[in-house]
């Protein structure tokens, strides 16, 4: 009896533990099996067209992949050799560009961890949702990836050597996150850039990116915003009216307004800490009217002149001179789109979305009714706290 | 003879149904391709239009007490036309069956595997699967409280780590969606998961406390509910218009996810968080169909018939051409095909119970 219920233990822990194996086995993947010094980790690319005048609509991708064994720690200045290494490949469509670098790579390129798509300025007039459908359909590249407008070439933006970051690629994704402190360009992701796209009105966005040049040394400048019409470029925001656009898109997270003193020469700089903004549809008599209503509160970072602002009179003349300053900015973005004819603000899709009855009958003809729209501006801002001094550094006694 | 030895409790119950409506998480984006954003409406309207059904399902299923759905059928439309019934509705559960092994290898392969061929995944799922049937209806119904947490947890969590990225502009307007297309969206969303609710007539015999059944089966039906609304709003809020282009709003979502860049690239846990509720679903329609085979052979076990089941499945989910000829199936013919197995035989039975008086008061003392 004993022999046999010893027998039958043994008889199922070997069952288990083969049932186990066999799982075990399974769950690696085996035909997809990919180690990390197989691996051409790609942070970031560029997209552009190929300036031979023979060869039409041809693209030129820039990959930029990282050097794993570079980007250690440990060798931080040492040497010459950078952390990157830039591919270049050029074909007609962009899968086929992408299979392509399997001819120079020595490793198949790995996407999941792609920072930056950047558009070259030619490429972007030419129009590109059929290089963005690659980046939506693929299951390696993913959808929180930035989108960026190159003022030049793409592949030289690629080409400029941070001085802080190890590459390109993450050098632009930590500036696009830093934007938030001024409020200066339009960082957009893949997601919301394609669901631009899919509107029939909004136009998609994007951040450019400049080259600036002091000297010999050479740095990336994430500024302004580029305006598409459907998927081409059709012009860009300076980075007033950027900001105007993004007060009425509610992304303003944080910036400077400069305000002038109340009392003497100099400027004042209000630090937004909050804000928010509303757009309402109204149609009076046929005429589309939008109601832009922006609440703003703000503290103030520094002031170059000695006057006294610890006193309500000055306060309130600060929030009138900023309330004049935001209006402005909205007034040129709005100018600006309008100059245009690129519904930035998805103007189109709030009336859809609140009055969808009367949309339906703009809708065929919005790119004519954009221009002409009304748009009623009002702000309300609010002068909060004054930071850790209360009085100038300069102020003297009276 | 009774061929199921195991017996549930009305807890366990309400959790197996609850994992049953969760398993169909991923399939959401059959209908949200003809609803768009208003997807929400169509899960609340799809729920409540299944309540009546569902109570015809119990009503049937109770008042013929442990008995089954071929012993109802039987009984109903007598011993040869009720085989006949019966033999349809085994065919239905294992096409279901074929599909879902289908979708569970298509989903692997689009996004963790692609080299890997479909047959593998499908092998490796239906292993687990017919391990767990030829268990019994008790193993795997008192595991499905585990799993009904862990995917419930993973739909909270996830939502609440995108809260700052939804927008809720996104659901405006509310209710755009053309009425024909509303109500093919409706259907779709009953048709999968709410209506095959109906496989339970299978189980619900093995339960202990009858009286109960009820409220357990109303309980997991409003708790796969509530999760199916969650994982819909989450989606839409966060992606908008893209959610409606691409293949799995759920995996794309949760891609999104960015906290300081230390929590990120979580799809791999909420896919393993869909697909164990995806088993339950496809281990009660594997269930069904072996015991349903086994009674209507007059089998003493239906342990024999559990792997040659899951071969002949895995053959027909092969059968399937591509993923756009199972995703036009699943929109267009199979509600459409579903109907007379989901309303029109159900009902026709309870009224024809109904007329001739069943079940008899010496069937009921035999019992």
């Amino acid at each position: 009896m004993k022999r046999q219920r010893i027998r039958s233990s043994i008889r199922e822990y070997s069952r288990l533990v083969i049932i186990c194996s066999i799982l075990i086995l399974g769950t690696t993947g085996c035909w997809n099996r990919r180690e990390l010094p197989d691996l051409a980790i790609v942070v970031g690319v560029g997209l552009d067209k190929v300036e031979d005048e023979e060869v039409t609509d041809k693209l030129e991708l820039t990959a930029q992949i990282v050097k794993t064994s570079e980007m250690k720690s440990g060798n931080k200045g040492g040497g010459n050799s950078e952390a990157y290494w830039n591919a270049k490949n050029t074909g007609n469509s962009i899968f086929a560009t992408i299979r392509g670098f399997t001819h120079q790579a020595s490793r198949k390129l790995y996407w999941p961890h792609n920072q930056v798509i950047i558009f070259g300025r030619d490429l972007a007039k030419k129009g590109i949702q059929e290089y963005l459908d690659f980046f939506v359909r693929d299951q390696e590249t993913r959808l929180g990836v930035w989108i960026l407008v190159a003022d030049d070439k793409a592949s030289e933006i690629l080409e400029v050597r941070p001085s802080l970051e190890k590459t390109p690629a993450i050098s632009l994704d930590h500036l696009l996150e830093a934007q938030v402190a001024t409020s200066q360009t339009s960082a957009i992701k893949l997601n919301e850039f394609v669901n631009r796209l899919l509107s029939k009105t909004t136009a998609p966005i994007a951040a450019m990116v400049k080259i600036s040049s002091q000297g010999s040394e050479k740095s990336l400048l994430v500024t302004g915003t580029a305006v598409f019409k459907a998927d081409k470029l059709i012009g860009e925001l300076n980075i007033t009216e950027t900001l105007g656009l993004l007060w009425i898109i509610n992304e303003v997270k944080s910036g400077i307004i400069d305000v002038e003193c109340p009392e003497s020469n100099g400027k004042v700089s209000l630090e937004i800490i909050r804000a928010k903004s509303k757009v309402t549809p109204e149609i009076i008599e046929n005429k589309v009217h939008f109601k832009v209503e922006i609440e703003e509160e703000s503290n103030i970072g520094s002031q170059s002149c000695s006057d006294n602002l610890e006193h309500l009179d000055a306060i309130e003349k600060l929030e009138e001179a900023q309330i004049a300053a935001i209006e402005s900015e909205v007034r040129a973005a709005l100018s600006k789109a309008k100059r245009l004819n690129a519904d930035v603000f998805g103007f189109g899709d709030i009336l859809h979305q609140k009055l969808p009855s009367e949309w339906k009958e703009m809708e065929s003809m919005w790119d004519e009714v954009f221009p002409t729209i009304e748009v009623e501006v009002s702000v309300d801002t609010n002068v909060r706290r004054s930071g850790s001094s209360r009085k100038a550094v300069g102020q003297k006694e009276e | 003879m009774k061929l199921e030895k195991g017996e549930l409790s009305s807890t366990q119950l309400m959790f197996l149904v609850a994992g049953f409506i969760q398993g169909s998480l991923l399939t959401l984006s059959f209908s949200k391709e003809v609803v768009k954003h208003d997807i929400w409406i169509a899960a609340i309207a799809s729920f409540l239009l299944n309540l009546p059904l569902a109570f015809v399902y119990l009503t049937l299923a109770l008042k013929f007490p442990g008995q089954n759905l071929i012993q109802i059928n039987d009984n109903i439309f007598g011993p040869y036309l009720g085989k006949l019934v019966s033999l349809q509705y085994i065919c239905l559960f294992f096409m279901i069956i074929a599909a879902n092994l289908w979708f569970v290898g298509d989903f692997i392969i689009t996004f963790f595997m692609p080299e890997t061929p479909i047959l593998v995944v499908m092998i490796m799922f239906t292993f687990i699967c017919a391990w767990a049937v030829r268990a019994g209806i008790e193993v795997f119904a008192r595991m499905s409280f585990l799993l009904v947490l862990m995917t419930s947890l993973t739909a909270l969590i996830t939502f609440a780590l995108l809260l700052k990225d939804t927008k809720f502009s996104y659901f405006l307007p509310i209710f755009e969606v053309p009425i024909y297309d509303f109500l093919h969206g409706t259907h779709i969303l009953m048709a999968i998961p709410f209506n095959e609710v109906f496989v339970f007539t299978m189980v619900i015999p093995y339960v202990n406390k009858l009286k109960q059944v009820k409220s357990s089966v109303l309980y997991g039906l409003i708790i796969g509910g509530i999760t199916f609304l969650i994982v819909v709003i989450r989606n839409t809020a966060v992606l908008g218009p893209i959610s409606n282009i691409v293949t799995s709003p759920s995996m794309e979502t949760v891609r999104l996810i960015d906290i300081g860049k230390i929590i990120s690239r979580l799809e791999a846990i909420v896919a393993i968080a869909f697909l164990v509720t995806m088993f339950l679903k496809v281990a009660v329609f594997y269930y069904a169909t072996v015991l349903g085979i086994a009674q209507l052979l007059k089998l003493r076990s239906y342990v024999p018939l559990v792997i040659p089941i899951g071969i002949l499945g895995i053959i027909i989910a092969l059968s399937y051409e591509s993923s756009i000829q199972f995703i036009y199936t699943a929109t267009n013919t199979y509600p459409i095909f579903s109907l007379p197995f989901y309303v029109v035989l159900p009902v026709l039975s309870l009224l024809i119970a109904k007329l001739r008086k069943l079940p008899k008061q010496k069937e009921r003392k035999a019992q």
